[in-house]
This record gives structure tokens, C-alpha cells and sequence, in this order.
């Protein structure tokens, strides 16, 4: 990112006209900066929310497109949610992204970018087909040996007619794919019908990130093709933010052909547990041991609102108790990002994305939690790491944990991300 | 792609989330009436945190020039000088009860206020000017006290904080508060560039913040025993916060409220963005209505949020989509519309005469008197003189007759005439 003499200056004022929707304007500003002070990426690169805008307004589009402030900013799209005006500044992110040659992005977003295109995959860590083929059996082989309760589980691939297409973050496959099991086993357990497609199985996609909108058209092409091609009717996303919300916007954005329904594994997690096939209760929680609730902003503030923050709440108190459980403030769609999206984590600016997470650090901090529970991987390891850089003492879990955990399904080797409070209830 | 339409049905539907919008829910909830609220982020956000009643009325020049100690008498006055004043046509019993209402509410969500009395509060401004007003949050009432005891007292602001100013307080002050100083403190862990009200008063939910600030104000009020702080005390237990870091401290601290944006708008919105979901209101708070239309049967509501479509069928509808800023009316080239429905505004005669040449002047603009009319149930009226429905009915600052910025009467207006408006859905809803 250092010779910003090659990247092309936009006209931000002119672009922001083509992008608005008919009637919104950035020139309804009145300039009140309830965005920059609801902003965790506030002050870093000396830039805001608020000061875009205005030098937008005023022409200043070489500082603009040049500013790499536009990686620091997750696009999380709180400054919209707090605006009067209700004034979208996230697009002339995206804009300006795009705009930087690529030479000059953070080459962890492009390389991320490249890898996903690099195989059917779709996978920012280019693992192949094959290799998550046989990941996943080799896995399987082992539960079904390891595990007797479960010796006729299913992890099926390339199932044509499965009612739900269930993509997986890469980071499983490839670095800790004993997590992957608790998500079988609650599959398993409420009888879905369920398949990975060995083309498209991948979750994350950095090239939205990158501003590329041809790269992230043609990884949702990919995926939205190995969907239809097996003729599932549910195009199930497991726990990871942007892969929903990259997924869903591309589909109205490229007018995609699509026979089927995105949907979101936490709105299942609360309908099984309703309908009695999750028979999860908080009965372990001897300790009373204290549980938050991290809303990403690519399923809630980004895309279903309320309604799944509603389901991830109803989810987590079944599994911690209703009074173990304590909301962040803010929370749902007025909560903060963590600073790990966008690409952010891949983007290396390591100090900038610490300062942006000082935020969700306090906001973590003042709950008093132990835990924080996330259905989101970026979401996940950036708390993760806030917490040992600021001096926090909690730990971050997924849901699918917690479900198995609660059921007395957690498998010795499924449990990497319990401290020793949870671990000794298990002994 | 498969996408389905969310519907809801509900009895009562409130348009707007100002401060009317949620005192319009606050009162349908007490009356046990189900309801939805919609509307685009309002102006709540930019509120002192000041419930204003009345605070000043116009002398026989049309000017804004005599103050009101006791807004009851104020009332009586414009009673009989402004007839058409939406607050000339609610009781006297029925404001009071809106206001008790409405900050019990608060209080028992987390917000503590002061309770509603017979005079007004000689509290200060974000630059130390002095206004009346009827209620104030719990964390700021020690700060008309000790202005009216003239305590040693201490302002502090703070490095990078931009739009508030110690000084600026105690120029506008002294005079009157001789005791009064003023000290400048870095807030801990935000050493360098511009820091926001918002971003402290989150910190300040951590108990290590606490310590570390509590710290630094023992220095800082040296012999001072109640200081004054801008409003930054925490943003989802305010309460808790401000005995905390007394306690910590050792001191009487008070808050001043800030240039917008601050806290205690945001405080407002988010402990209303919490707590109406959990007590059954359905609440969709950042998308604006775009089609209103009636039937035999009821009504029903449009709109979208990023999530798609988003229908709306209810038996009765409340109008509280303020003035301008909200949106509520619309001033165009050729005149002052209501957009939603088109009802008829009473406006100035012609553009010219919308704004007095003395722009800060008392007597205030035309234009910030205009609005929809209503019959005595707040039925928006239409242009022959009847109700547009029976079936709509409006509250807040929507409503002709009114300048509630010069007359120091915003929550007043909104609270009341939500109180009425509502009073008069449940009468035609259980006829």
C-alpha cells in the first residue's frame, strides 16, 4: 500500500449520484456526526464517517481515493443505521476499494480473493474439492470409530435433492476440522436432510472485501450453480457472517437465476429447539457461569434485523439460563462491529483493527461475561484476539458448541475454545 | 430467490420515532393496546435529555419574551392569547398525567428522571446559558441545585472533546455563579485526537474506566465538592454510573448536557429500541412508511427494510412524523405538503413570508408554525374541515399553531398530544 501515485482519483460526488437510490441524496447531511461518533474506525487515518461525506461534498476526491482509511472501515453500515438522513456511506467504500489497482490493496484481501478463484471451492484458503472430500470422510471415519452414539452419522457430499445445501468456513477444513462435528451431530440429531456440494461447500468470500465486484460475482455464480445443479431447496449458512450477507446482496445485485432459500442456521437452531428436536437445556450451567451475545453485523444490522437477533437470543438463554445471559450495549442492529470484518483481519494493519476493537472490548468488558457466543468466524477471532491484546479474561464460542455441550454430545476433541470453568464440568 | 413478505396485524399503528412516537407507545402499552411503531430515526437522538413543558410565550409583539417560572400559569395565559395552541386544547390533568407516565417509564426502564412539579427547573445549556424546563434526567438534576445555592463548583471538560467547553460555561456564568471554575482532564485510554461524548460515556460502563477517571476529577475539583461534568456518565445504566463514580471520586457530580450528538439522546433511543420488543410493541424503527391507505376494514401501512417488503394491517393509525427534519412535512418551491397522505397544512400565505428578516430574532419565523389541523379527538382534518378518517389520528410537532423551539415546549407538545391522541384511539377502538 505504499505508492498511492498509481491509484485513480474518483469523482465521489458524481459516483454517489449513479449509486444513491432516487431521492436519497448526500447533500441531506446535516452534518450532526451521529455517525462519527457511533463509529469504532472514528480517528484512525485521522478520517471519519462524517468527514467523508463532507469531502465528498467539497471535491476533495484525490484525498479520498487514496486514504487508506477505506480499509479500516468494516462497511458495517452503522453509521447508515444511526443516521437521520439515512445515508449510506458504505457504498463509496466499496467504491473506493475497487477503485485502488491492485497492487496496492492489502494483499491479504487480495490473495484471499485470488485463492477463493483459484479452485470450484470457492475456499479463501484454496483447499481444493478432493482435499475437503477426504477431510471430511477421514473426520467422519474417526467419529463413527471414536464415538459410538454416533457410528451411523452422516456428513453427505454431493447429495442431489438434500433439502438443505450447508456451507462450511474454511478455517475448519483446514485448521481445526474436529468443529465440523458438532455441527453434524446437531444435523444428525434433528434428522436433516442435509449435503455439502464438493463445489461452492466454502463460506468466506474476500473478493466483496477487495471491491471487486466481478471477482465476487463469479464466486456467487459458483455457488449459487452447485445449489441448483443438486436441486436443494435451502441454501443453509452455517456460523459465518459475511458469507450470508456477500451471498444474499449479490443475488439482487446480479439479478441471479435462484431456486432456492438462503437461510441461516440460527433461525434452525431456534425452530429445532422450539419444536422439541434440540432438547437443550441450561441444567449444566451449575456455576451459573455468565454468557454475552456478539450480533454480526453481515446477518443482523446488514440483512434480517431484529428477527434473528431475537432467535440468537432465545437460542442462547435455552442454553445458559435466562439469567446467565447478558446482553452487550449496544446490541442487535445498533451494535458496534467488531473490527474484524471487511477484511479487515486479513488486511494487516494489525494496530488500526486493535483500536477499532477497543470498542467491542469495553463493550465486552462491561457485561462481566466469561463467554461471548458468536455465530460469525471473523466476529470470533478478532474478539478472540482483542481479548488477549487489551488484557480481557473471556472466552469465545461458537453455537454449535454450546448446543452440543448442552447435550452431552461434546466430543474430547471439539473442545478447543472451552476454558477450564467449562472443562470441568465435563470431567 | 424465494423471499417471503413479512405481515403484521396489529390494532394500533404509531408513524414516527421522535418523542412523540414513543410517548404515543409508552401510553398504548398502559392501556394495554397492541401496537407498532415505524418511522425513520427521528431527532430523538439530538435531545438534551430536558422534558420541556413551556417555557416561554409570546408578549403582545408576537415575541417570545415572557418566561415562564410556572408553565401551569404559562398555560392558562396562552389558553386564552393562542386558542388553537395544540396545548390550549388538552387539560391540565391530562399533561400532567402524560408526564408522569411517560417518565415513570423512563425511570423503570433505567432512566431515572426527576418527577414532573409545579415549577420549572432553571437548568443549563451545553455553552452555560440558563433555560427553563419541567423535568430533567436524575444525573443531572444536582446542577440547577447547586447553581441556585451557588456552590463551589467545578466544570470539567475534556482534551479532544469538541463542542463543549469549560470555559465557554463559566464565561456565560459567572456573573451570576461567582464559585464557578473550570478544569480540562484527559479521559483515560483516549490520549490523542477527537474523542465523542458517545465513545466515553461507553467506556464508562467498564468499572476500570471508572476508577481510572474517578482519579483524575479528585485532582481536578481540588477543594470543590460538587463538580460538572458534560453528559458522558454512561449510556445503558446512567444511574449506576454517576453513584459509582461518586462514590469513587468522593464528590457530588452532576451532568450537563452536550452539543449534539449526545448522550442522553442516545440513551433515549436505545432504551426504547430495547425495551418496546420485550414488552410486545413491534417496533421496526429505521424505515420510513412509504404508502398509508384506509379502508372499510382498517388500514393498512407500506414499507421495506433491507430485508425486503413489509406490510402493516391495523384498525387505527397515529400520525407522529414531526416537522421537517423527520420529514413529517415537506417545503417545497410552491409550498408546505404533507407527504404521506397529502392532508392540508396551514402554512404562511406564500414562500416570502416564511421566514422574519431578524433570523435569531423572538418572534421566530412563520414557517415554524405550520402544520396539520385537528378536530378535539387529534383527527387530522382534511380540507373540507372533517376528519380525513375516522381511523387517523396525529400527535407532535406535526401539528399547526406551534413554535415549540422558541417556546421552550418540544416534549411538552409531544408528550401531551400523544397522551390525547392515544386516549382517543382507545375510545374508538373499544366503541
Amino acid at each position: 500500500m505504499s505508492d498511492t501515485n498509481k491509484i485513480p482519483t474518483i469523482n465521489f460526488k458524481e459516483s454517489a449520484m449513479e449509486l444513491l437510490p432516487e431521492g436519497a441524496s448526500f447533500e441531506a447531511c446535516l452534518t450532526c456526526g451521529l455517525c462519527s461518533s457511533g463509529c469504532p474506525a472514528s480517528g484512525i487515518e485521522n478520517m471519519d464517517p462524517r468527514k467523508f461525506i463532507r469531502m465528498a461534498m467539497l471535491g476533495m476526491d484525490e484525498e479520498l481515493s487514496t486514504t487508506p482509511w477505506v480499509w479500516c472501515c468494516t462497511q458495517c453500515k452503522r453509521c447508515q443505521h444511526v443516521c437521520p438522513m439515512n445515508i449510506d456511506i458504505s457504498q463509496l467504500i466499496f467504491l473506493a476499494r475497487g477503485n485502488w489497482p491492485l497492487e496496492n490493496k492489502p494483499s491479504g484481501i487480495v490473495r484471499s480473493c485470488q485463492l477463493i478463484r483459484s479452485t470450484d471451492s470457492t475456499s479463501a484458503m484454496g483447499l481444493p474439492p478432493d482435499d475437503f472430500i477426504f477431510v471430511v470422510d477421514d473426520v467422519l471415519e474417526e467419529v463413527r470409530e471414536t464415538q459410538p452414539q454416533f457410528k451411523a452419522m452422516e456428513a453427505p457430499m454431493d447429495k442431489k435433492g438434500a433439502h438443505f445445501f450447508v456451507n462450511q468456513n474454511s478455517r475448519e477444513p483446514m485448521n481445526e476440522p474436529d468443529e465440523m462435528v458438532p455441527l453434524w451431530k446437531i444435523l444428525d440429531m434433528v434428522g436433516a436432510d442435509w449435503t455439502y456440494g464438493s463445489k461452492g461447500w466454502a463460506a468466506e468470500n474476500f473478493c466483496m472485501f477487495s471491491g471487486d465486484e466481478e471477482a465476487w460475482f463469479e464466486v456467487i455464480k459458483t455457488r449459487v450453480d452447485s445449489v441448483n445443479e443438486l436441486g436443494c431447496n435451502v441454501w443453509l449458512n452455517t456460523e459465518c457472517g459475511h458469507s450470508y450477507y456477500t451471498m444474499w446482496n449479490a443475488i439482487d445485485k446480479f439479478d441471479l437465476d435462484v431456486n432456492f432459500k438462503l437461510e441461516s442456521l440460527i433461525t434452525y437452531y431456534a425452530q429445532w429447539i422450539r419444536e422439541g428436536k434440540l432438547p437443550v437445556n441450561s441444567d449444566w450451567n451449575v456455576n451459573k457461569i455468565k454468557f454475552t451475545v456478539q450480533d454480526p453485523c453481515m446477518i443482523v444490522r446488514k440483512a434480517y434485523g431484529e428477527s434473528i437477533a431475537e432467535d440468537m437470543r432465545y437460542v442462547v438463554e435455552k442454553l445458559v439460563g435466562e439469567e446467565n445471559f447478558i446482553d452487550m450495549q449496544p446490541n442487535r442492529s445498533a451494535n458496534y462491529c467488531c473490527g474484524g470484518g471487511g477484511g479487515f483481519l486479513q488486511a494487516g494493519m494489525t494496530d488500526h483493527r486493535r483500536t477499532y476493537g477497543k470498542r467491542k472490548f469495553d463493550q465486552i468488558a462491561a457485561t462481566g461475561a466469561a463467554y461471548v457466543l458468536t455465530p460469525c468466524h471473523n466476529c470470533h477471532s478478532q474478539m478472540e484476539d482483542i481479548g488477549h491484546f487489551y488484557g480481557g479474561n473471556y472466552g469465545v464460542v461458537h453455537f454449535w458448541t454450546l448446543i452440543c455441550l448442552s447435550l452431552g454430545i461434546l466430543g474430547e476433541n471439539e473442545r478447543t475454545y472451552l476454558g477450564p470453568d467449562l472443562l470441568a464440568l465435563l470431567d | 430467490m424465494t423471499e417471503d413478505a413479512r405481515h403484521f396485524k396489529t390494532e394500533l399503528a404509531i408513524i414516527g420515532s421522535g418523542i412523540a412516537g414513543f410517548a404515543a407507545s409508552i401510553f398504548a402499552l398502559n392501556r394495554q393496546l397492541d401496537c407498532a411503531q415505524i418511522g425513520n430515526t427521528g431527532a430523538v437522538a439530538y435531545t438534551t435529555g430536558y422534558l420541556d413543558l413551556l417555557g416561554k410565550t409570546e408578549d403582545n409583539e408576537g415575541a417570545f419574551k415572557n418566561t415562564h417560572d410556572n408553565p401551569w400559569d404559562g398555560l392558562k395565559q396562552l389558553r386564552t392569547t393562542h386558542a388553537n395552541h395544540p396545548l390550549s386544547q388538552i387539560p391540565q390533568a391530562d399533561i400532567e398525567e402524560g408526564f408522569k407516565q411517560f417518565t415513570a417509564f423512563l425511570g423503570e426502564c433505567g432512566i431515572a428522571y426527576t418527577s414532573p412539579g409545579v415549577n420549572n427547573i432553571t437548568a443549563l445549556t451545553p455553552v452555560g446559558t440558563l433555560k427553563k424546563t419541567l423535568c430533567l434526567p436524575a444525573t443531572m438534576a444536582a446542577g440547577p441545585k447547586a447553581f441556585a445555592a451557588k456552590k463551589k463548583c467545578v466544570i470539567i471538560d475534556f482534551k479532544g472533546l469538541k463542542g463543549f467547553s469549560g470555559r465557554q460555561v463559566v464565561a456565560n456564568l459567572i456573573d451570576q455563579w461567582p464559585a464557578l471554575s473550570t478544569q480540562r482532564v484527559s479521559f483515560p485510554e483516549m490520549l490523542s485526537g477527537e474523542i465523542y461524548p458517545e465513545v466515553m460515556a461507553r467506556a464508562l460502563e467498564v468499572p476500570a474506566t471508572r476508577v481510572k477517571l474517578a482519579e483524575l476529577l479528585k485532582t481536578a475539583a481540588g477543594e470543590a465538592k460538587i463538580i460538572g461534568l458534560p453528559a458522558v456518565l454512561g449510556m445503558h445504566s446512567p444511574d449506576t454510573v454517576r453513584t459509582e463514580l461518586e462514590r469513587l471520586a468522593g464528590l457530588e457530580i452532576f451532568e450537563i448536557p452536550t452539543m449534539p450528538p449526545s448522550v442522553p439522546g442516545i440513551r433515549l433511543r436505545e432504551m426504547f429500541e430495547q425495551v418496546f420488543p420485550q414488552k410486545g410493541v413491534t417496533l421496526i424503527p429505521q424505515q420510513k412508511v412509504t404508502s398509508l391507505t384506509f379502508n372499510d376494514q382498517g388500514a393498512q401501512l407500506s414499507l421495506a427494510d433491507n430485508y425486503g417488503p413489509i406490510t402493516i394491517d391495523t384498525q387505527a393509525v397515529i400520525l407522529a412524523t414531526g416537522r421537517f427534519l423527520s420529514g413529517g412535512l415537506e417545503a417545497h418551491i410552491e409550498g408546505i405538503e404533507e407527504p404521506l397522505l397529502g392532508l392540508p397544512v396551514t402554512q404562511p400565505a406564500d414562500r416570502t413570508s416564511w421566514y422574519h428578516e431578524k433570523y435569531t430574532g423572538p418572534t421566530g419565523h412563520a414557517i415554524h408554525k405550520t402544520g396539520i389541523e385537528v378536530d378535539s379527538s387529534f383527527r387530522p382534518l382534511a380540507s373540507d374541515g372533517t376528519p380525513f378518517d375516522e381511523r387517523l389520528f396525529a400527535a407532535g410537532i406535526i401539528l399547526a399553531h406551534q413554535d415549540w423551539i422558541r417556546g421552550r415546549s418540544g416534549a411538552g407538545i409531544a408528550i401531551a398530544t400523544a397522551y390525547k391522541a392515544v386516549e382517543a384511539v382507545e375510545k374508538f377502538l373499544r366503541a
